[in-house]
């Protein structure tokens, strides 16, 4: 073979070897889009199938994540699909898995038990979820035994619907001066206590709607110097309940990071309110809420809808206070399954250990959301 | 006798004018039809133009990122379509600019062509450039009119380039000059890869070509060498000056965004077909022709090594290569322009192909290769309605309307949703956005800290997307961000429990509009930035500037020069042995 | 409006080279001051032809005139009130402009106001606060000029029930206010401003104050208990708006239940689980309630 024809041989073989390590090693980039770092591997392990099975949920790939299972023969494609993103429209319906962990308790030649932690990118934020998966042996692969939860559906039903709600007529742009318009709710903070926590400092407080009408309210702090210049100027964001009823209190947290309370030398609090188009439902119950102890310290309880409507995502805003009533910590989580009527749902709201134990007590309030429709 | 006359016909080069009409024939009805603005980039390119022509000499454009500097990206082929666009209006104007990049492509791809192989390959090469499918994958597809108008001047350069290193022609230097001052000031990436990928090789076949005929010493190929690269450096430092001013003062140290192009093609198959499959097309099956006779053929061999990088790089993440050369540039840059320049620098060797074959199977083979190419023009014109890049096409004109009117365009917005419409209703509007899809210009940190793309689309990059769209919410009324535009109810959500209220619906309820009260009116939040007065005379003026001086160059007529007569590895007939004229 | 910018302009060089002007044949006659909207006649002193300008803040006239005649003006012509300056140019005259005759008069608001700016605020507050309710108004004549000389206003403020509160006020400067107290009952109140022949109405919405004497009372249903409050009313026995949420909170057993429950036709009723020895509480705002404690 002559110079060149050894050339070509070279190339194609240097061509072919690249591919092939590019495939079997693929760059962290090229990873990230083959779903997590490899090929796509045989169920050779218990660890290997549940990997497998999480890809195919990443990819939104059903029915190829259905036919791995083990147990398939117990429920169809459709209630396993309903298990993961839920059988009504809610946080996970529409949401990618963004990664997942996997915690191996038990391992023989046959079965192996392994706690799988999925977690889902939602719109408002990471949620997570838990699972405890037995994998069976059976041949020379592992399948996954889903531990299917079955999804509560609603009966047909008419429920009549007897509930209160508040429109705005704004004056208009061609209204003459002095036209008299309709004055936003009178909003009032009820407390308002800085704090030093590692993320920086936070704002913490509770304001109460003092008017007759509903209100759209929003806060935002800003951090003064001794010397009275700004520091930062930051809002509550969604760690507030954004429209309250009459008399409704509703917690309210405002970060600001990397910033020292030291450094702190008065607070500026701005709270705005606006009237606002609203409806009296949905009335969410929350019972039996219990305080877990340090540590692994929780607020937990259950989510009761009491109205006929379906609240598809549920905001828990929870405020702990000490043994003075003073506001210590307020911590919230988004409820990832729909609040269908007269069925509890569970939360579970974590509070830092070092909180945990000046708390003394708490108040919890809940916001929902319905798709295609504006709630409380 | 007829057959006889046929057959000589066959075993002509096809004349330049020829393969101009089948380009002007091709791509002039399809650009007609406006199919590039259904590509990726090609909104992005006409509201950079919208704003040249309106502000020639201001880079500052506050439509996006609550403000950033267009000098973050050589103006060239963006200007031309602002110039025209009082004449044609932007959409055509950007039809008419593309148009001529591709003719120029043709012109290009025949006179590197003639570098490399006979007059006759090279005119196959010129007629094959107009069917590539990666040419047209960029046009209707990706919509990079950038990368497709610099490539051909910088092809037309490298004549030039090597005329001077050779032959030490003066008129060739300084068009040498000149065409690649006007295409870094078209796309600097082309210039800075296409140095390494193009002039190399055409260096190293001047310097191997350097005994032949005229001879000339080594020492004074080196000198000539690197007089032109000295010059030229300092007219694109100076050309670009305000380019690199701003990158300078704000490199890009933005979290690496993911791309597909970056993907490897054999497990994500359908990206191999998007970024491999599809800008190759017949191509493809030249492959080992390409190899075998580029390695066989000494001469060829500079071309075959610049082709096999830039095809290894153009292979995304399918191998390691990309990512040991370009380093952390790897997960900057896109992949398919890699793709595009490898086709460049295979086609003199697969109008050598194809012109073998037409010698040696006449009829038969032109007919094969004919359907071939329309095959890999068609699929890659057609990629774009097969695999739309925003599969919701919609019009945006009310949303603007909307923004435009009752003062809604005091504040800012976002849209989520709309893909790449964004650039489209940034045209149309007064309204500044928060958002953009010129990622290297953006400066707010809520967009820059989390490796995602324009936040429209922030819910396909997972969880970083979402954190960047909620960090900028969360400074709505710093931004002045009052209104957020959804064509997507996946957001509805975030958007109820961070405080923001449907206040409108536009075009049949697709489209709601949320505003969030209180947000105060939307003030400058980063003039810092701003470009002085001296840097937008200098944008407005130079980079325009080096094409006019590359046009008015080319009209100055070149001395004819006879090319040393090379072997070629297949002299199939007289016309591939024939010494040939440098077209210059 | 093309047309009157070149003339606006053309008015007021003239104006301004008429302050170096010195006594004319021509002579220019106006009344000191006229009533926006009137009609006004102007006389020019003199012979041949002229033309009349006339400036002022916003407007501009110009009229062809015979000199030696009165040229009338109809109502409407000018309505901005102001200082207004009315210059002749003859034709024929020389090309010193400074030369023109020019005198000044006055536009002032007619004498009866046509509309009432009635500013009221707020338009809802608790009952029973003094001097919590303003009014203030601004009289406008028809052309919208305010009409400065001083006018009696008259602030009425009248409950349901139709008992009220009288005041009378004299414009400054344009303008008159008042404060009122909002009454003790619940309810709309309307307050009407009025002046010569007009008048302008608001109406202020006095609402109960915080719930007082909250009481709930828990009875069992079907395995579930319902808790319910009395007619929620305020310190004064209004009755505390529907919609108004009363908190309740069941404790048993270290854990708690709680619901916000907007009032409905006066009360706030619920359904809540069953728990021997639960504690119940009731709130609302930051009033408190009784406590209820379970027991079968």
């Amino acid at each position: 073979m002559n110079k060149g024809g050894l050339l070509a041989v070279f190339i194609f073989a240097v061509t072919i070897l690249l591919v092939v390590a590019g495939t079997r090693w693929p760059v962290p980039s090229a990873a990230a889009y083959a779903g997590g770092g490899q090929v796509s591997r045989t169920a050779s392990s218990p660890e290997a199938a549940v990997s497998n099975l999480c890809d195919r949920i990443r990819a939104h790939a059903w029915d190829d994540a259905y036919n791995s299972l083990a147990n398939k023969a117990r429920f169809s494609a459709l209630d396993f699909q309903h298990d993961l993103n839920g059988t009504y429209p809610g946080l996970l319906t529409y949401t990618n898995l963004d990664s997942f962990e996997m915690q191996p308790l038990h391992a023989s030649a046959s079965d192996a038990e392994i706690r799988l932690r999925l977690k889902w990118a939602t719109v408002v934020g990471p949620s997570v979820t838990t699972r405890q998966l037995r994998v069976v042996r059976n041949g020379d692969r592992w399948q996954v035994e889903w531990p299917i939860t079955s999804q509560p559906t609603l009966a047909p039903e008419v429920i009549p619907v007897n509930y209160l709600r508040w429109d705005v007529i704004d004056r208009g742009a061609g209204d003459d001066w002095g036209m008299q318009n309709v004055d936003a709710p009178h909003v009032r903070i009820v407390d308002m206590h800085p704090v030093q926590r590692a993320e920086g400092t936070v704002i913490l407080g509770e304001l109460l709607n003092d008017d007759i009408y509903p209100a759209y309210v929003a806060v935002t702090a800003t951090l003064l110097r001794k010397d009275q210049t700004p520091i930062a100027t930051e809002g509550s964001f969604d760690k507030i309940s954004h429209v309250l009823l009459p008399k409704q209190v509703t917690p309210f947290l405002i970060l600001f990071p990397d910033v020292t309370l030291a450094d702190v030398g008065s607070v500026r609090m701005t709270p705005f309110s606006s009237l606002i188009a609203a409806s009296a439902d949905p009335v969410i119950e929350i019972q039996s809420q219990h305080m877990s102890p340090a540590p692994d310290a929780s607020l937990s309880g259950q989510l009761v809808n009491q109205s006929g409507q379906v609240a598809n995502v549920a905001h828990v805003l929870a405020a702990f206070y000490d043994s003075t009533g003073q506001v210590v910590w307020i911590a919230d989580q988004y409820v990832d399954r729909a609040l269908l009527p007269q069925t509890p749902t569970p939360f579970d709201i974590h509070i830092p250990e070092d909180l945990a134990r000046k708390i003394a007590s708490e108040r919890t309030v809940v916001a929902s959301y319905s798709f295609g429709g504006t709630e409380s | 006798m007829q057959n006889s006359e046929s057959n000589t016909w066959m075993q002509r080069s096809i004349p330049i004018s020829l393969v101009l009409m089948t380009a002007l024939a091709v791509h002039l009805p399809l650009l007609l039809l406006m199919l590039p603005l259904k590509s990726y980039d090609t909104n992005l390119h006409i509201f950079f133009a919208s704003h040249y022509a309106h502000h020639w000499f201001d880079p500052w454009n506050t439509k996006w990122y609550a403000g950033f500097t267009q000098t973050t990206y050589p103006p060239l082929p963006q200007q031309w379509v602002a110039l025209i666009s009082p004449l044609l209006g932007l959409d055509l104007g950007y039809m008419a600019i593309q148009l001529i990049a591709i003719l120029l492509l043709a012109v290009g791809v025949y006179r590197f062509s003639l570098l490399w192989v006979s007059p006759r390959a090279a005119s196959f090469a010129a007629l094959a450039s107009v069917f590539l499918g990666s040419e047209s994958f960029l046009v209707y597809s990706a919509g990079q009119l950038p990368t497709t108008f610099a490539a051909p001047i910088y092809l037309n350069a490298l004549p030039f380039l090597f005329e001077w290193v050779r032959f030490r022609s003066w008129s060739s230097f300084f068009k040498a000059i000149a065409l690649f001052t006007a295409a870094a000031a078209a796309h600097h990436f082309t210039l800075l890869f296409g140095s390494f990928f193009f002039a190399i090789p055409v260096l190293a076949l001047a310097f191997r070509d350097r005994a032949d005929g005229q001879s000339v010493t080594m020492r004074a190929c080196a000198m000539r060498t690197i007089l032109i690269v000295a010059v030229v450096s300092v007219a694109i430092a100076v050309v670009l000056l305000p380019f690199w001013i701003a990158l300078f003062r704000y490199p890009v140290t933005q979290t690496p965004i993911p791309h597909p192009s970056r993907a490897n093609y054999i497990l994500n198959p359908e990206w191999g077909l998007n970024y491999f499959v599809i800008p190759y097309g017949a191509m493809i099956l030249a492959l080992p022709y390409i190899i075998v006779r580029g390695s066989t053929f000494a001469r060829l061999r500079p071309l075959l090594f610049g082709f096999w990088i830039a095809f290894l790089i153009g292979l995304g993440g399918t191998t390691p290569v990309g990512h040991w050369l370009l380093g952390r540039a790897f997960d900057v840059l896109t992949m398919e322009r890699f793709s595009y320049w490898a086709t460049l620098l295979a086609l003199p060797i697969v109008g050598m192909m194809a012109s073998e074959l037409v010698g040696r199977f006449r009829a038969t083979a032109a007919f094969a290769l004919s359907i071939l190419a329309a095959g890999t023009c068609a699929a890659a014109v057609g990629w774009v309605t097969w695999h739309p890049n925003d599969a919701q096409d919609f019009k945006v004109n009310e949303v603007a309307a909307w923004l435009n009117r009752d003062g809604h365009d005091s504040y800012r917005y976002v849209t989520l949703g709309f893909g790449n419409k964004l650039s489209r209703l940034s045209t149309l509007t007064d309204a500044g956005s928060v958002d953009g899809e010129w990622n290297s210009g953006r400066r707010l940190p809520e967009l820059t800290h989390y490796g995602v793309g324009a936040l429209t689309s922030s819910k396909y990059f997972g969880e970083a997307g979402l954190d960047s769209l909620r960090a900028m919410l969360r400074h709505a009324d710093y931004y002045g961000l009052k209104w957020v535009i959804v064509r997507d109810h996946y957001y509805d959500p975030l958007l109820w429990f961070a405080g923001w209220r449907p206040v409108d619906s536009l075009d049949d309820k697709t489209i709601t509009i949320w505003s969030k009260d209180g947000v105060p009116p939307a003030t400058a939040v980063n003039s810092s930035q701003i470009p002085p007065r001296w840097q937008g005379l200098m944008w407005g003026t130079l980079p325009f500037g080096s094409s006019v001086i590359a046009i008015f160059l080319l009209l100055i007529p070149a001395r004819k020069r006879h090319r040393v007569r090379h072997e070629y590895p297949f002299p199939v007939n007289e016309e591939d042995l024939a010494p040939g004229r440098l077209a210059s | 409006m093309r047309r009157g910018f070149p003339l606006l302009m053309t008015g007021l060089a003239l104006a301004m080279m008429a302050d170096l002007a010195i006594a004319q044949e021509q002579g220019i006659n106006l009344p000191k001051s006229i009533e926006a909207g009137s009609v006004f006649s102007v006389r020019c002193s003199g012979s041949g032809e002229g033309t009349v300008y006339i400036v002022g803040p916003g407007q501009v006239l110009r009229r062809d005139v015979q000199l030696g005649s009165t040229t009338s003006f109809p109502a409407g012509s000018l309505t901005h009130a102001g200082r207004y300056l009315a210059i002749l140019s003859a034709s024929g005259s020389s090309s010193d402009a400074g030369s023109n005759p020019v005198s000044s008069f006055d536009v002032v608001p007619a004498s009866e106001p046509a509309k009432i700016s009635f500013l009221a605020r707020p338009s809802r507050l608790p009952v029973d606060i003094h001097d919590a309710i303003t009014g203030a108004v601004y009289l406008f004549d028809t052309y919208q000029n305010l009409i400065l000389t001083p006018m009696p206003v008259s602030f009425d403020l009248t409950n349901p029930s139709g008992a009220g509160q009288k005041r009378s006020v004299t414009t400054r400067d344009g303008a008159a206010w008042t404060a009122m107290d909002s009454s003790a009952h619940d309810g709309t109140d309307h307050f009407v401003a009025s002046a010569g022949d007009v008048s302008s109405a608001r109406a202020v919405v006095q609402v109960a104050g915080d719930a007082c004497n909250l009481r709930m009372s828990v009875t069992p249903s079907d395995g579930k208990l319902v808790v319910a409050t009395d007619p929620v009313r305020d310190c004064s026995g209004n009755a505390v708006p529907d919609g108004t949420i009363v908190t309740f909170t069941e404790a048993a057993n270290g854990s708690k239940t709680t619901v916000d429950v907007p009032l409905k036709r006066g009360i706030a009723k619920v359904e809540m689980p069953e728990v021997q020895g639960a504690i119940f509480t009731v709130a609302s705002g930051v009033s408190l309630g009784n406590q209820v404690r379970w027991e079968k």
